[in-house]
């Protein structure tokens, strides 16, 4: 007779007693959550062992089991190597996770306001328990996925397994790919600082460009959500960050490991006769079963993997966070992120429609039909020659492309003011102004000068060296101009001239300054007979001003380069007397006592 | 309807068997299908353009901008650096005894150009475009000069010259100015990368 008015564990109990009854509970649950497999079964696949009893209880869970129905049963030995997949798709798809959540930790303190998303980040870099460590994880996981989805493709494009019958999942890849490249672009414009801002602004300025006018003007509009970047603009890019693109990109994920798992992962381009597809015949002796082998390796690949992250933001890398976003100036320098300098790069020969929307769109859709330009049958390198030659002149392309992106190439400007920002910039792509991380007590309040370095014709005493720089200024019309620049275009007000030797104790200052002192004489022909002052101020209590002023001989230049005499001199402009004249370019920064810039890790 | 299945069963089974092809003309289910179809194509496009409609930003033009009186002695002197006003996102420049309001904007990507004392002329920091102290296109991917600005220059003997209506910039010479008024509300594009005849 039942204990209770119906079949319960309190029977089992009575009938087997309680240590039986209670391991077959255990049991009867495992089996059930592991859909299939028992603890035995568990315990045999961790032993090594074949499974003791028929059906095979490791295929269970795949065919009853909501998750591992995803994945495939088992594997051909021939791809679960280092080659050919370098676990590229897999990695891929981590990231995916990784990024979705990373992503989800740090919207519990972010708001997408222009008034508060930069203070956002402020409290989450320095208030939040973890907050840099989450920021830096999915910012260093973004770029990291972008690297890797590019590799995941190379990678399938150099053994062939675009070709059929795997073309459709090669083009839901490069979807994929340009998911992932604007979820790492739309990510950038949420800490709305002056890289966000100014990354965004050239971004939805090339959409503008889409033709017809029409168009351009509408898509602009809707992306921007005004005719500037403001609050709506922050707000639709948050959107498009968190829901929108991860959506598609979720979307894409799974329509592309269907098909992967459906073609079955393909083969080592040798290890198959041309033309065949035989991945999904795998040879009995050939298969690696998933339970135990395949999910205790991924098991590994995700510890690995999170901890070569957590390393690397831990002692090697920091998420960039520039100034405040600030639509009145635009940061010399504005480079976008590395994997859109191509584009960047593009954007410089001319025409927006043509080097923003045309050439973008031809290289997308050029890498979307891939698979159906190129029908050749073999997968074998040495019958692919046109095809990897082409890739690899693409390949040099995108680089040469890339370095035309850099600043350097026709972005540069005159020496004087390259030199002023090298000096006090703010960070900017994990780098900042040489005089900028100084700490507050070692900005010594006092005028130095770069003079303090060129004491060859007093015998190198600083002291004497000094003492006429400033008797001459005292005298001369330069310190009188230099006065009147300082005070009346940089509202400095400083009176009169007293270069002091850089203190001893002060040796981070004293560093900056010779570094300043080298970078102005590398210019000898567009900035001869350079020389600088850092005047140290303090104009209230824990706040110090830097200003750094460069004086030099003014030189003819022409479309931004010194014209050279026959003897590839510099030619002075000379005033009515026949004197040269001396230029003067300055800049200034303010450094509170609590300000904490500090390198960048590996700058 | 089962007779038409079946039919259609047996074309499909002949088409595979011989070369040619044969279709059944459509009946009145599947053709009412496609009607049906088709209504939800256009249903769909209806809300599509409906989203855009509704995700468009709503502002009226010239809520951006306004007059900015300028004070003339901040005018530079002839062929000197130009004088930037962020507020109003917009360079006072005063070459060839000739006034122009240039629009602060690169006409290329939306970055701001800065004025280079050293190479006396407007440098972009974002693709290197260059303009001259006119706002001239000099070289790089900008696709026109800077924009202007309309402006109303008003002199001491109380007559005024503005900007033409092309952008053409306001010949001042040595005369005294005693107000300048800048419209920010009315950008004046330029033509390519030439300037507006001068008025």
């Amino acid at each position: 007779m039942s204990v209770l008015p119906f079949p319960s564990f309190l029977d089992d109990v009575k009938e087997k007693g309680l240590k039986r009854a209670a391991l077959e509970g255990v049991n009867e649950v495992v089996e059930r959550i592991t859909v299939g497999m028992n603890v035995q079964d568990i315990r045999e696949a961790l032993r090594g062992e074949p499974a003791s009893r028929k059906p095979n209880p490791r295929l269970q869970p795949h065919a009853d089991g909501f998750w591992l129905h995803m994945r495939p049963s088992y594997f051909n030995r021939s791809v679960t190597g280092l080659y050919p997949t370098f676990r590229l798709g897999w990695l891929s798809t981590y990231f995916v996770f990784f990024e979705t959540l990373t992503g989800i930790f740090l919207m519990i303190w972010y708001t997408p306001s222009p008034e508060v998303a930069y203070a956002n980040m402020l409290n989450i870099m320095s208030n939040v328990p973890f907050g840099q460590f989450v920021r830096d994880l999915h910012r260093l996981g973004a770029e990291a996925m972008v690297l890797i989805v590019f590799l995941h493709m190379l990678r399938t494009f150099f053994t062939g397994s675009y070709k059929k019958p795997r073309q459709f999942t090669w083009f839901t890849g490069v979807i994929l790919l340009i998911c992932t490249m604007f979820l790492s672009f739309s990510g950038y414009l949420l800490p709305w600082d002056q890289l966000a801002l100014w990354a965004v602004t050239i971004g939805a300025s090339m959409i503008e460009a889409s033709p017809p006018p029409v168009v351009g003007t509408n898509l602009n509009l809707l992306l921007r959500g005004g005719p500037d970047i403001g609050a709506n603009g922050l707000l639709r890019f948050y959107l498009l960050h968190v829901l929108a693109v991860p959506a598609v990109l979720f979307i894409f994920t799974g329509v592309h490991y269907y098909k992967v798992i459906i073609h079955g992962h393909s083969l080592p381009p040798a290890a198959e006769n041309i033309g065949e597809d035989t991945a999904k015949r795998v040879p009995l002796d050939k298969r690696v079963y998933f339970i135990p082998d395949i999910l205790t390796s991924e098991i590994m690949w995700i510890g690995v993997t999170t901890l070569i992250l957590v390393v690397l933001v831990t002692w090697f890398f920091h998420a960039p966070l520039e100034a405040h976003a600030d639509n009145q100036v635009t940061p010399l320098g504005t480079t976008a992120p590395w994997y859109f300098l191509w584009i960047q790069g593009a954007l410089k020969l001319g025409d927006k429609v043509l080097w923003g929307i045309i050439f973008p769109t031809i290289v997308i859709v050029f890498l979307l039909v891939i698979p159906y330009i190129d029908v050749t049958k073999s997968r074998r390198f040495a019958h692919r020659r046109f095809a990897l030659s082409v890739a690899f002149v693409l390949l040099s392309l995108l680089v040469f492309f890339s370095y035309m992106g850099l600043p350097e190439f026709g972005v540069k400007t005159s020496a004087d003011s390259e030199i002023l920002h090298e000096m006090l910039m703010e960070p900017a792509h994990n780098h900042m102004g040489t005089l900028r991380p100084i700490p507050y007590d070692q900005l010594v309040v006092g005028q130095f000068t770069t003079a303090q370095f060129e004491t060859n014709e007093f015998g190198g005493d600083i002291g004497t060296a000094l003492d006429s720089l400033n008797s001459e200024l005292a005298e001369s019309d330069l310190g009188a101009t230099l006065l009147s620049y300082l005070s009346i275009t940089q509202h400095l007000p400083i009176t009169s001239f007293n270069f002091v030797p850089i203190p001893a104790d002060a040796t981070e200052l004293y560093d900056g300054i010779s570094v300043l002192a080298h970078d102005i004489t590398q210019h000898p022909a567009e900035m001869p007979n350079a020389w600088s002052a850092v005047i140290v101020t303090q104009p209230q209590a824990g706040l110090k001003r830097v200003d750094v002023v460069i004086i030099w001989d003014e030189v003819e230049i022409e479309a931004g380069v010194p014209v050279l005499d026959e003897n590839g001199n510099p030619v002075f402009v000379l005033d009515e007397n026949g004197e040269r004249i001396q230029r003067i370019n300055g800049d200034y920064m303010y450094i509170h006592a609590d300000s904490q810039y500090f390198p960048a890790p590996g700058a | 309807m089962a007779s038409i299945a079946a039919e259609q069963t047996k074309a499909a089974v002949q088409t595979k068997a011989e070369p040619k092809v044969q279709v059944a003309a459509p009946s009145r289910r599947e053709f009412l299908y496609y009607i049906w179809g088709a209504s939800m194509v256009m249903l769909l496009g209806q809300a599509g353009v409906a989203f855009i409609w509704f995700a468009l930003p709503r502002f009226k033009e010239g809520t951006f901008g306004g007059i900015f009186s300028f004070p003339p002695d901040k005018i530079p002197a002839n062929n000197t650096a130009p004088f930037n006003e962020p507020s109003g996102r917009f360079w006072v420049t005063h070459f060839e005894d000739k006034l122009a309001v240039l629009y602060g904007v690169c006409t290329h990507l939306g970055c701001l150009p800065k004025w280079s004392d050293q190479n006396t002329r407007f440098e972009c920091p974002c693709h290197g475009s260059k303009f001259e102290m006119s706002g001239k296109y000099i070289e790089g991917p900008a696709p026109r000069s800077l924009d202007r600005f309309p402006v109303v220059v008003t002199f001491a003997d109380g007559t005024t010259a503005a900007t033409s209506a092309d952008g053409g910039a306001v010949a001042i010479g040595d005369r005294r100015v005693v107000s300048v008024n800048i419209d920010t509300g009315r950008k004046i594009l330029m033509p390519g990368h030439g300037l507006p005849p001068e008025s």
